[in-house]
């Protein structure tokens, strides 16, 4: 059967919540609603945030190019995040300075919150603070929001190569990584 | 050093990037958790000050009556209960204000409340958060999400420069 598929709106949302309950599951076991793990990565102390993270995209990316592949899914009705060059490289850098000061981004503060850490609830009211200044600042903002607008740009088509000319070395870049990080947690921990 | 609290990471990673591949094969779209919340915000404030709200150009797509059947709201409310029973079950659920060691109480307030004001409004900014654009983007191999993984963490490693003494 080829995806994704056409279902009613009740299925959609009902699906929607299983898929959230796993999503909430990787994410607290995986030990990303503690805020002192997902800030150990900038003290090069706990990986755990590149780990999941660069373990959770390889996952997802191998497979979904190779059902692409199979013909078991048409990546025509996929929603492919769409690349707004300057607002992506600012939002993320900004992005990074809230993650680091608060120890949260969004989905882990939900899952803070859940784990019972105030802290986490606090940060929550910030978002909702932070998203309503950028809705009344939106007027001075709109151009720079709406500039450099690359559409559903992907790495294969924009280097002219087969997506698995891509794939391979990331995901062989990634076990290097992985590799390198046990090495090194294990040399600080027998220090 | 396996943290004895939490699921080896590579598993934790794995359930994560299977979860992604089964939103984007049934579902046809990624993860994402930062639309929800402003969602929650723009419909929330629109009930207290509709006057106020109902001007923001940005917030009408979030104000219409039926704006809370959303797919991203049902999904983080998944997350929630997911996160919530795990916690629970794991004996890991407990009410406190998590903070670093050298932080005060005041501190970890204000932190908590600017940090996430930044990451709300990066957010908006970046059209996407953790999830949805580095998790999910990263996955696609879209442009976008590899941007924003690599300018969030460098902008992470040169503060924490800088603020050395915040989280340690």
């Amino acid at each position: 059967m080829t995806g994704p598929f056409e279902v009613s709106q009740a299925v959609s949302l009902g699906l929607a919540v299983v898929f959230g309950l796993f999503f909430g599951l990787s994410l607290e076991r995986g030990g990303l609603g503690n805020p002192h793990k997902l800030t150990g990565v900038f003290y090069l102390r706990d990986f755990t945030v590149p780990k999941v993270m660069f373990t959770g995209i390889v996952v997802a990316c191998v497979g979904l190019y190779l059902l692409s592949d199979l013909h078991l899914l048409d990546m025509e009705r996929v929603f492919i995040i769409p690349t707004f060059f300057w607002p992506q490289l600012a939002g993320g850098a900004l992005f990074g300075v809230g993650f680091f000061i608060s120890g949260y981004c969004p989905g882990t503060a939900v899952v803070g919150m859940a784990s019972g850490r105030l802290d986490a609830l606090l940060t929550l009211v910030g978002v909702g603070a932070g998203s309503l200044l950028f809705a009344v600042l939106f007027p001075y903002l709109e151009g720079f929001y709406l500039s450099s607008d690359m559409g559903a740009a992907t790495l294969p088509p924009l280097a002219g190569v087969n997506h698995w000319v891509i794939i391979v070395p990331l995901v062989a870049l990634a076990g290097g990584m992985f590799f390198a990080m046990e090495k090194y947690e294990k040399k600080e921990s027998a220090r | 050093m396996q943290d004895k609290r939490y699921w080896s990471p590579y598993i934790a990673g794995a359930v994560l990037g299977a979860t992604l591949l089964a939103t984007f094969y049934i579902a046809g779209r990624g993860l994402g958790a930062s639309g929800a919340l402003t969602l929650v915000t723009a419909k929330g404030t629109f009930t207290i000050i509709p006057e106020f709200i109902g001007r923001l150009k940005y917030f009408a797509q979030y104000t219409t009556p039926r704006a809370l059947i959303n797919w991203n709201l049902f999904l983080l409310i998944g997350v929630f209960l997911g996160s919530l029973a795990s916690a629970k079950f794991t004996g890991n659920f407990k009410v406190l204000l998590d903070r670093g060691k050298s932080m005060t109480v005041r501190t970890r307030l204000l932190s908590s409340l600017t940090g996430g004001m930044l990451i709300g409004f990066a957010s908006r900014l970046a059209r996407g958060c953790t999830s949805g654009v580095a998790l999910s983007g990263s996955a696609q191999l879209a442009l976008g999400g590899w941007i924003f993984v690599i300018s969030m963490f460098a902008a992470g490693f040169i503060l924490s420069a800088v603020l050395r003494r915040l989280w340690s």
